[in-house]
């Protein structure tokens, strides 16, 4: 077997043992290369930044899964970190079956991360005043129209069945009037629906934080203005862990940051493969020409 | 103490227009003003209104400096406001003249959207024109779709070497239009596998969905009159987990090694885990998504991949019904339009006028 | 009468919220709230569906002992299981049900995500081959994103990361456009087709 016959044969499994090696190498070798922040996740940052303190909330709407965890899941701890620390009030909800569990450990993160740090009950972060979480609700489209009436009467209860009416935060924030920008954290096609439906009804502000293969999607959209900011996959997560952090918002990055590395290190070894892959055919087809192939 | 008194003194904000909001739900006043010649030294504007049976002028409301609109919301309908606008600084109030009197009142057709109306019914247009056309036995051509060609071939390999089909229906829902158009080719392609006598597999990841499916199946068998070779393992419900589909599918490619895959209808980023576990198998695959984001897993694992639109069309191409093939030629005049709508606003927009706004939805 | 109800109720329904979408009077507004609401119920019904047919599905495959009948148990149990302790001791962030959850269910579902990856680098090793102008193309722009939007794009030129977003932003987003507003026609024509009743493949088959 000719050399350029081999490289374009090697067995799968070499491939697979060597992403494995070198996802896992970066937890052993600290690598730290700086960010260059993308202009859509520092104009969602700079919308944020814009927010007035205690006044408007900020809507995230946790739609991941647990397979985009490590994609998402730091998008909503920072963008979380943000909002609280500029006193911003956060309203949680969800329209993914899977996701309410995620929504509240990010919730439950973030909130203990703070509290910890606070000086007297004047500084913690108060369930029901500095934040609420509404929950999972089906039939998604007519519930994110509902909102733009009434929030309370999509979401008579919250996630831990308080009455609404009951929540100081929810006495503030009636509809979509009350509500500076709806953050949509997802690895499906949900914020196109806040576009079409709640956006185009009630002009309500949106952002997104969407997977690495979704973000693409929706770059038109940051272009006309229609979504005011866009975190792109572990990418764009750490990115914002690094801007939160320069404005002294956290004290530490996040996980983000880490697996940028594991991610860089795969993307080197694809763009290897791809090179092998194409010297071995290109060199392959030089032999069929000339009539030495095998 | 005069000067003093005009350094200190503001010129109030002029022509205060009180308006009914329009398109709305009623209850809401628009105001706007020209800003102040000293709005860069206030700090804002106050807004105070005047109802029929008050005497005095009350606060309602405040905007920063640089602003020249308000919206009083909560007003009730048919009765008559008056508006003063002040100009806020150190405290003090400097007053506009009073506007006329407004109402509010709710609106029965939302002139904004008009746009929109004359959309739908040019569109509604063009699709009755073409179906009728189409019905009385108008040849409407559609171009050649590469994958759409290699159905039949599909179908008889997988009869030559006696191995299944798989047809993978999209993970969308029955809400999504590319399952619906999906339904559509997997009717076709049933008829031709009962044709064919061939097997069929074909997993769902929703229960609607998997109903709809094996409904569509049987009903194609029914149609080529044999239904006795439909069997009720050809239609199978999976799981709603997308991973966990995508796992059960693999599996099901590994076991039963199909001849032929089709990938048609909405996916999401469990596309290439099956299109690469098919190309290893050694299956011929088709593959069709109006997802944009997968067609590139698909172009690089599948052998022929229906891309967008396409998969729209494949079932006018496959079945030449005149509804469905007329509809195609309305979404293309359709789309013939709006392309020379677009380009004729970029041309305008050279000679400096902006048509934006009339396409603009309220 | 099976299959005109369910199309006389989507035409009428189909018909009343494309009118009310030009109609903001109260009342109007009122109707549309409703319907929502009612949607909303539908869609929880939905699910009670879902996991009938679950259920149904899988007694049945334990029933007839079908190939791999054992895992339809582990699903089933699966599922009583996470319901019981749910509904017994709640899904508060401390409970039982959130850390299952946090501690099965999402390292589950990573691991099925974390797959692409191996999937991914197969199929650019097998297929992305240089085999025309076009595939050469793809390949160069694959290239340019991948090194563009690496944090050490930044240090081969400075300028790589903009011109990465470049061509995300230019001729990328040109190609979607151009898909995209055929998708949205293709949704456009089949929504009044199913309003209409021309369209009735969701009913399962034709007349």
């Amino acid at each position: 077997m000719k050399w350029y016959d081999r490289i374009t044969s090697i067995d799968r499994r070499i491939i697979y043992m060597l992403l494995t090696v070198l996802v896992i190498l970066p937890f052993f070798v600290n690598v730290n290369i700086p960010q260059k922040i993308m202009p859509q996740t520092q104009r969602l940052f700079d919308f944020i930044e814009s927010v007035p303190p205690n006044d408007k909330a900020v809507m995230i709407s946790f739609d991941y899964s647990p397979q985009t965890m490590p994609e998402c899941h730091p998008m909503a701890q920072a963008l979380l970190k943000h909002c609280f620390a500029r006193g911003i009030p956060v309203i949680g909800l969800s329209f993914d079956p899977e996701a309410p569990g995620l929504a509240l450990d990010a919730l439950t993160r973030v909130v203990h991360e703070f509290d910890s740090l606070a000086a007297g009950k004047d500084d913690s972060l108060i369930y029901g005043v500095n934040y609420v979480y509404l929950g999972w609700k089906s039939g998604r489209i007519a519930a994110q129209l509902d909102m733009g009436e009434s929030i309370s009467g999509v979401y008579p209860r919250d996630y831990f069945g308080n009455l609404i009416e009951t929540l100081p935060l929810m006495q503030k924030v009636n509809n979509y009037k009350n509500i500076a920008i709806v953050v949509i954290l997802a690895s499906a096609d949900y914020p196109i629906d806040w576009i079409r439906y709640p956006q185009t009804r009630y002009g309500v502000k949106v952002g997104a934080g969407l997977t690495a293969v979704m973000a693409p999607q929706y770059y038109p959209f940051v272009q006309t203005g229609q979504v005011s900011g866009l975190m792109s996959g572990m990418k764009g997560a750490a990115e914002y862990e690094t801007l939160v952090l320069e404005h002294g918002y956290a004290r530490t990055l996040g996980t983000a940051e880490t697996g940028m590395n594991s991610q860089s290190m795969i993307h080197i070894l694809i763009m290897a493969f791809i090179i092998l892959g194409n010297v071995g055919y290109f060199f392959s087809r030089r032999g069929k020409r000339k009539g030495t192939h095998e | 103490m005069i000067c003093a008194f005009l350094l200190l003194s503001v010129l109030p904000p002029t022509k205060i227009a009180a308006v009914d909001k329009p398109n709305d739900a009623g209850s809401v006043i628009y105001l706007n003003w020209v800003l102040s010649p000293d709005d860069a030294s206030i700090e804002g504007y106050a807004i105070l209104r005047k109802g029929p049976g008050d005497t005095t002028y009350a606060r309602i409301g405040s905007t920063v400096h640089g602003v020249t609109t308000f919206e009083d919301e909560g007003v009730q309908d048919g009765i008559e406001y008056q508006y003063i606008v002040a100009a806020i600084k150190n405290g003090g109030l400097f007053y506009s003249k009073p506007s006329t009197t407004a109402s509010s009142y709710p609106q029965i057709f939302h002139s904004g959207r008009i746009n929109v109306l004359v959309s739908i019914f040019i569109f509604t247009a063009l699709v009755a024109y073409f179906v009728v056309s189409a019905r009385t036995g108008r040849d409407l051509f559609i171009r050649k779709i590469a994958g759409l060609a290699a159905v039949d071939e599909a179908v008889g390999r997988a009869t030559e070497m006696g191995r299944p089909i798989l047809y993978v229906p999209g993970l969308g829902d029955i809400d999504w239009t590319a399952t619906i158009a999906s339904m559509n080719i997997l009717g076709e392609v049933a008829k031709k596998i009962a044709l064919y006598d061939s097997a069929l597999i074909v997993p769902n990841r929703w229960s609607v969905t998997y109903i709809v499916a094996k409904e569509v199946v049987k009903e194609a068998f029914i149609s080529e009159g044999s239904p006795e070779k439909f069997k009720e393992d050809y239609v199978r419900y999976l799981t709603e987990a997308q991973f966990g589909f995508a796992a059960a599918v693999n599996g099901i490619m590994m076991r039963e090694k199909p001849a032929t895959n089709f990938f048609i209808g909405r996916f999401w980023a469990e596309s290439l885990i099956m299109a690469e576990t098919g190309a290893q198998a050694g299956s011929f695959q088709i593959a069709g998504t109006d997802s944009v984001l997968q067609l590139p897993f698909f172009v690089t694992a599948c052998d022929y991949t229906l891309m967008g639109e396409e998969l729209y069309a494949a079932s006018a191409y496959l079945s030449r019904e005149p509804i469905l093939l007329g509809s195609l030629k309305a979404q293309d005049y359709g789309k013939l339009i709006v392309l020379i709508i677009l380009l004729g606003f970029t041309i305008i927009s050279f000679f400096g006028i902006n048509l934006l706004g009339a396409l603009r939805v309220q | 009468m099976k299959r005109k109800l369910p199309l006389a109720i989507c035409f009428i329904m189909g018909i009343s919220m494309m009118v009310q979408f030009f109609i903001p009077h109260p009342v109007s507004l009122e109707f549309s709230s409703v319907i929502y609401k009612w949607i909303i119920v539908l869609m929880a019904f939905a699910l009670v569906l879902a996991i009938g047919n679950l259920i149904r599905h899988h007694t049945t495959k334990i029933r007839r002992k079908s190939i791999d009948w054992q895992y339809s148990i582990v699903t089933l149990a699966g599922m009583v299981a996470m319901a019981i302790i749910g509904l017994t001791w709640g899904v508060d962030p401390d409970s039982l049900y959130q850390t299952i959850y946090l501690n099965v269910m999402a390292p589950l579902g990573g691991t099925m995500f974390a797959l692409l990856a191996y999937y991914m680098a197969s199929a650019a090793y097998r297929a992305f081959r240089a085999r025309s102008l076009e595939a050469t193309l793809l390949l160069a722009s694959a290239f340019i994103v991948m090194i563009g939007f690496m944090p050490f794009g930044q240090y081969i030129h400075p300028r790589f990361p903009a011109f990465a977003e470049w061509v995300m932003k230019v001729p990328n987003m040109a190609s979607q456009r151009g898909i995209l507003l055929g998708v949205a026609f293709g949704s456009i024509a089949t929504a009044l087709k199913i309003i209409l009743g021309i369209e009735r493949s969701w009913l399962g088959g034709k007349e």
